[in-house]
């Protein structure tokens, strides 16, 4: 039983035509699925065959220990979308729901490994010396999230010093315990600076800055 | 049940320095009609979408009242379709949020958090916002505790105690929803009767996780580091007292969003934008549509066909005045 019917299936194809570059979805599941791994991974293999492009490689998290530590994949289901370079793009948790467009969005932007970023963010974005972790707390029904989530994606791709994660509150409540999570998308970057709702890019880069401060 | 929605936006190209004839500023469901009757009629149109892309619809569950889906339609499906169709007739999408504008000069500005864009004519279609409560507490705890999105934040609040405020539709539905998470929803609400439809109102009475407060104003929301509780005051008595709660809900009415337009734009005394029928604001050649220009209805299908309006209100103004007029 396939996860996305023909409407969808159909709807994908065509926005995943013509992508500029080849895009790996390198998944991570393991031997006992967790839950919505087996759906996870299910995704992952309907999108690869929507386009030539798209080639998905699943991987066990436990079997393949050194392949997840080399991608710093810490937790499952994760996808990490891998295009010319690995630019630090990740999903923790399904993509399904608003997240699903963050996912295509993402195929996209790494396909083609240009930000859309403002030259104004890209500039900050180049004077950045150290490590930025960037984590998005979303759920599948916030219609708000993904603008959040594509931001974040978006940053990562313009430098190598930055990674960006997508993580499904729902499916990783201690995380959202840990960070304080009551209220999606928040951003949090590098542990320290939060954000809270879908902030314009400009702000965001503003709380960038404040992290790297800290 | 695993679903996937295909509602957000595909990467768009930089913005250049041509002035489009139309700049559509939103991108519910004003907007979006708009966009479709500008791109059936060649109009050369950027839409500024704005942080939700479908408007409201994209945050219901099911829209009942739309005609031609008897069933009723699923919100956000409905607004992909809106999407679907004004990308159909080749309106240029930007996600970005609109910070300033300047209808002082010819072609007019529009600035967004990115970047400037210039255009003939606009159609403000920036619809409303939820109306914030305005008291001590709100603003620090927003997103950390207060949300206006039940479908959003429910999910933090399984098995706690949530506080929804409001007596109208969206309160009892959104208060009916969180049932699903929380232990107990408590409705606040400052009349001693529900303003809600009966339908919804027969089923939040028979919903044993939800009680009612009636005649009640939050007046603080609690807390140091997380919501703890909210203080209410009795309408009828004065007296005020402590509700303890993990979360707030505010589901008190929505709110035009005119600050940008502010001194430039003729509003009501409500910040509506003031529109003739064939919605023209006070600056000619800048329309309104949905909304933000309507304090009476605000429903879907009155704003898609506002939107129309304004866009074949549109057409005409740039056969009027071709696009060179302004460079002479």
């Amino acid at each position: 039983m396939p996860l996305l019917n023909d409407e969808i299936r159909q709807e994908v194809s065509k926005i995943l035509a013509d992508l500029p570059g080849p895009v790996r979805l390198v998944m991570f599941t393991q031997e006992f699925e967790c839950e919505y791994c087996t759906e996870t991974r299910q995704l992952v293999e309907e999108i690869a065959e929507l386009s030539d492009r798209i080639t998905a490689e699943i991987y066990d998290f436990q079997a393949d220990r050194a392949k997840a530590e080399e991608l710093g994949i810490d937790k499952i289901p994760a996808i990490a979308i891998i295009g010319a370079q690995d630019y630090g793009v990740r999903f923790y948790g399904i993509p399904s729901g608003y997240e699903f467009a963050s996912f295509l969005h993402a195929i996209q932007s790494v396909a083609a490994g240009k930000p859309e970023l403002s030259d104004a963010t890209l500039r900050v974005v180049a004077g950045i010396q150290k490590p930025v972790h960037i984590q998005v707390f979303v759920t599948p029904t916030c219609p708000y999230c993904p603008q959040a989530v594509m931001l974040a994606h978006q940053l990562a791709i313009a430098s190598p010093l930055i990674r960006a994660d997508m993580v499904e509150a729902m499916e990783f409540p201690h995380l959202a315990v840990k960070y304080q999570v009551m209220g999606v998308p928040r951003t949090v970057i590098n542990e320290t600076v939060h954000i809270e709702g879908a902030a314009p890019e400009s702000h965001v880069v503003v709380k960038l800055q404040e992290a790297l401060k800290a | 049940m695993l679903d996937f929605k295909l509602t957000a936006p595909s990467p768009e190209a930089r913005p250049s320095e041509e002035v489009y004839d139309l700049i559509i500023l939103g991108g519910g469901p004003a907007g979006l009609t708009a966009a479709i009757y500008a791109g059936r009629a060649r109009i050369r149109t950027l839409m500024v979408v704005g942080p939700l892309l479908g408007g409201q619809p994209a945050n219901t569950d099911l829209v009942e009242n739309f005609p031609g889906f008897p069933e009723g339609i699923d919100g956000p499906d409905l607004a992909r379709r809106f999407v679907a169709q004004a990308e159909r007739f080749g309106v240029h999408l930007i996600h970005d949020t609109v910070t300033g504008v300047d209808l002082s000069v010819r072609p007019f500005v529009v600035r967004t958090d990115t970047a400037i864009y210039r255009a003939h004519t606009l159609i403000i279609a920036m619809g409303a916002v939820p109306r914030r409560l305005g008291v001590p507490g709100e603003g620090r705890f927003f997103g950390r505790g207060v949300s206006t999105c039940a479908t959003c934040d429910g999910f933090f609040y399984r098995d706690k105690r949530v506080i929804v405020v409001g007596g109208g539709d969206s309160a009892v539905i959104e208060g009916l929803y969180l049932t699903r998470f929380a232990r107990e929803v408590i409705l606040v609400h400052r009349r001693d009767q529900l303003r809600a439809t009966q339908i919804h109102q027969e089923r939040a009475f028979a919903n044993p996780k939800m009680r009612f407060v009636w005649n009640s104003v939050v007046e603080e929301i609690l807390g140091e580091k997380t919501v703890t509780g909210v203080r209410v005051r009795n309408l009828k008595t004065g007296e005020t007292s402590v509700i303890e709660t993990d979360g707030v809900f505010i589901y008190i009415g929505m709110e035009p969003q005119t600050e940008l337009f502010r001194g430039q734009l003729e509003l009501d005394e409500h910040g509506y934008i003031v529109t003739d029928r064939r919605q023209r604001t006070s600056v000619p050649g800048v329309y309104a549509a949905g909304d933000i220009q309507d304090p009476l209805y605000r429903q879907l299908v009155v704003a898609a066909g506002t939107g129309a309006v304004a866009a074949m209100e549109v057409e005409k103004y740039l056969e009027m005045y071709p696009q060179n007029h302004y460079e002479r």
